[in-house]
């Protein structure tokens, strides 16, 4: 498992934890960002990435990339 | 406005008296950037702004439909994920779900994202109002071949779905008839409900009971749902029930973990209901193209996206001149017309005072820059229809965040050059109570759109053919006063990290030329209206002032402006403004245009403005610097101040936020104005 802003540009990935539990993790959930989903890197800018999960693009910031953690997919 | 849990930000109960059989009351509700406002639009036969991103709409808005002797009140709700709600627009609409009690919510589901919005579907069915789905933008649903069976997902939800166009009106007859249906039925409907698992279900019959026998509950939610939003974690809830003293089993007596285990498990078994229902609703025929990754690949690159950027800002600042120039020769042409018009026909001087300096000396200075405010609406309108904007924001997150903003601030900001006023509504979209307050501090020195007359009158006259850099200049110093200023608030008042940037990106669209040319009409004409009453009643005190008393010279020191303008003065001496300067200043906190109409009421008309500034011994280049940059920093209008204050929920940060933007305005264009002196001394 690895935090979500340590992956690269194309990258696909499952997530396998949210850390901490306060109103932001509870806000990725209500985004659908919860575990078992998968999800596409489709930039990655420093530590900000946007993700793609479904039809949905989310850009997260580096602080939130970083509670997401995530298991690459092949 | 700046809630905190337990306050509510919409009290309905006014509604609920004296209403008739035939009157329904109904509720757009959904996802962000789904449509709401197009379609209330629509319903309604309105105009309000719509845009493509998340947030757009931050508090509720009222229309009317009359169908035969039905009489449907809409309101239009800002966009939420869910009813937890943790920041303030996101408030308004689960307080207006939770407790106004209309007849029926309609939600508008985005019909190219159906999965996601169906988690909200979920939470709405359980609230008991009847509800109808709207599946939105079914245009674009077929251009990327998904098909959607109506039928089966009527069939799984138990409520009415009706595929509409809320951008061409396709299906909005239906809409309502099926709304009027389901209200004209006095039964609730029996929709699909979340199945909970056996121990969620046993912790909510038991907290129900508790509170079914221990509490009148706010907004007549029922035991059972008030129970569930408990296990959900709502915090305003729960307070509110803790200040009655109550001691709610299973959420008081376990520990954190546990009930954020369960918070857990309801969340996931919402998603699991949407996904089941997606899996035998929708189909999606094509294979996916996703160009929209591409443009994002180059346009949010970690190297190439703040470039990007800020060309696109150059070129529409550009824009904003050239193209308005063609314009602005047409309409002093109309003015000088009309000026001659005047001479030649014999009138009572007092009269032709009136016409010449007053009307069209005060109004027509400021009619003048029209074009470049319907140029540069237009091009927001544009920015704010493609998509970029949202992208935009996450390439400044970083930028933002090191000097202590939240990346979402920037939409607030950029919208801010149009006009302050909705850019500080805009702040409601910002979770933190501090990003917020730093941000309406920071909004007042993005150069509105009003203060441009200021900066073409003076640059055009004292800068000539370096007007042009002067005004970006302004820009950009308003920009780094900002970013100052948040500096500081973050180091001193407000010290921690701004909170993480988390947002959605909309879909890239085409921006349709019909709807940015309504929408510029719209927003041009608010600023008609605005020159027409604010500007012209400003302007005409102004008249008013430099005409009496009675026999002195008109616009002299004598006169009442005079008389005022010097007795203010002396505080401004250090600045080098003259005294038809500061009366400018003080009538500018009307509206910042009124600055220009003042001058052009006190200087002889629009014809005789800029040759009469050009002519004063007391104006110099650099004192015209100061006064711009005064202008730019020194007072929100009066409409912004109103608004500062209502999202603020305080005097305190009011007085503040203006205090701090008068104290920067006065040093800054001091240091323009000894910084200016050197440079063109040297
Ligand atoms: N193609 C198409 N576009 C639509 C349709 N309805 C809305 N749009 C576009 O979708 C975008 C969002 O519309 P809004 O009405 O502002 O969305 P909203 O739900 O009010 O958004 P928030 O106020 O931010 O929650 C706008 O750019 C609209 O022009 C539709 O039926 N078809
Ligand atoms: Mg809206």
């Amino acid at each position: 498992m690895v935090p979500l802003s340590l992956m690269r540009t194309g990258d696909k990935a499952v997530v396998r934890a949210i850390q901490g539990t306060g109103h932001l993790a509870k806000t990725l959930g209500q985004l659908g960002i919860i575990i078992g989903i998968e999800l596409t890197v489709i930039q990655k800018a420093n530590q900000s990435v946007i993700v793609r999960i479904g039809e949905s693009r989310y850009a997260l910031g580096a602080g939130a990339a970083s509670m997401v953690l995530v298991e690459a997919q092949k | 406005m700046l809630l905190e849990p337990g306050q509510q930000a919409w009290c309905w109960s006014k509604h609920k008296n004296e209403r008739n059989m035939n009157d329904i009351r109904i509720l757009l509700a959904g996802n962000p950037n789904v449509g709401k406002t197009t379609l209330f639009n629509s319903l309604c036969g309105v105009h309000q702004h719509t845009g493509n991103y998340p947030g757009v709409t931050v508090e509720i808005k009222e229309g009317k439909r009359q169908v035969n002797e039905h009489s449907i009140t809409v309101s239009d709700l800002p966009g939420t994920y869910s009813l937890s709600a943790f920041t303030p627009d996101e408030q308004v609409a689960r307080d207006a779900l939770l407790t106004s009690r209309p007849d029926a919510v309609v939600q508008i589901i985005d019909a190219t994202n159906v999965e996601r919005n169906l988690f909200l579907t979920t939470q709405l069915l359980e609230i008991g109002i009847p509800v109808v789905i709207a599946l939105n933008m079914c245009d674009l649903a077929d251009e990327q071949g998904i098909t959607i069976d109506a039928e089966c997902l009527e069939k799984n939800l138990k409520v009415p779905v009706v595929r509409i166009v809320a951008r061409t009106g396709e299906g909005i007859e239906e809409l309502v008839d099926t709304i009027i249906r389901v209200t004209s039925s006095k039964t609730p409907g029996n929709p699909r409900e979340l199945e909970y698992s056996h121990s969620i279900a046993t912790h909510v019959t038991e907290i129900g009971a508790f509170l079914g026998s221990h509490t009148s509950l706010p907004g007549n939610l029922s035991p059972q749902y008030a129970a569930i939003r408990l296990l959900e974690g709502d915090e305003c809830l729960e307070k509110t029930l803790h200040d009655q003293g109550l001691v709610i089993p299973f959420i008081d007596t376990s520990d954190p973990a546990e009930r954020d285990g369960i918070a857990e498990d309801i969340l996931l078994a919402r998603y699991h209901l949407a996904e089941e229902i997606t899996t035998c609703s929708v189909r999606c025929t094509m294979g996916r193209v996703m160009p929209a990754d591409l443009i994002d690949h180059v346009l949010t690159h970690r190297i190439f996206g703040i470039p990007i950027f800020l060309s696109c800002m150059w070129f529409a600042f550009q824009l904003t001149f050239s193209a308005a120039n063609p314009f602005l020769v047409g309409i002093e042409q109309i003015f000088g017309y009309f000026t001659e018009v005047m001479n030649s026909i014999d009138m009572d001087p007092f009269v032709r005072s009136f016409l010449a300096d007053g009307v069209i000396g005060g109004v027509g200075s400021v009619l003048v820059f029209v074009p470049n405010i319907f140029i540069m609406f237009l091009l927001l309108s544009i920015l704010e229809d493609t998509g970029y904007l949202a992208r935009a924001a996450f390439v400044m997150d970083r930028l933002m965040h090191s000097i202590g903003l939240h990346g979402r601030s920037f939409i607030p900001f950029l919208i801010g050059f149009g006009c302050n006023v909705p850019a500080i509504m805009a702040t409601r979209t910002l979770q933190s109570r501090a990003d917020r307050i730093i941000t309406i501090i920071t909004i007042p020195f993005m150069s509105c759109a009003a203060r441009l007359p200021v900066y073409i009158l003076f640059a055009g006259v004292f800068f000539g053919a370096a007007a042009g850099n002067v005004i970006f200049f302004l820009y950009v110093l308003g920009i780094l006063v900002a970013v100052l200023s948040a500096l500081i608030f973050r180091r001193l008042v407000f010290k921690g990290e701004p909170s993480p940037f988390i947002m959605e990106l909309p879909p890239y669209r085409r921006p349709s030329g019909y709807a940015a040319a309504l929408h510029m009409w719209y927003k041009g004409r608010e600023y008609l209206k605005r020159a027409g009453i604010v500007i012209f009643g400003g302007v005409l005190v102004v008249w008013a002032l430099a005409t009496l008393p009675a026999g002195v010279e008109y616009g002299s020191a004598e006169s009442l402006a005079g008389i005022i303008g010097e007795a203010v003065q002396p505080l401004f001496a250090p600045l080098g403004f003259n005294w038809q300067l500061v009366v400018g200043l003080i009538f500018g906190f009307i509206a910042k245009e009124v600055v220009v109409g003042s001058l052009g009421t006190l200087y002889g008309g629009e014809e005789m403005l800029e040759s009469s500034l050009a002519a004063d011994p007391t104006l110099t280049p650099v004192v015209a610097l100061a006064f711009m940059v005064f202008v730019l920093l020194y007072l929100p209008c009066v409409a912004a101040l109103g608004v500062i204050r209502q999202e603020m929920g305080s005097w305190r940060w009011t007085g503040i936020a203006i205090g701090w933007g008068i104290l920067m305005a006065y040093i800054v264009a001091y240091i323009a104005l000894h910084a200016g002196s050197f440079i063109i001394g040297a």
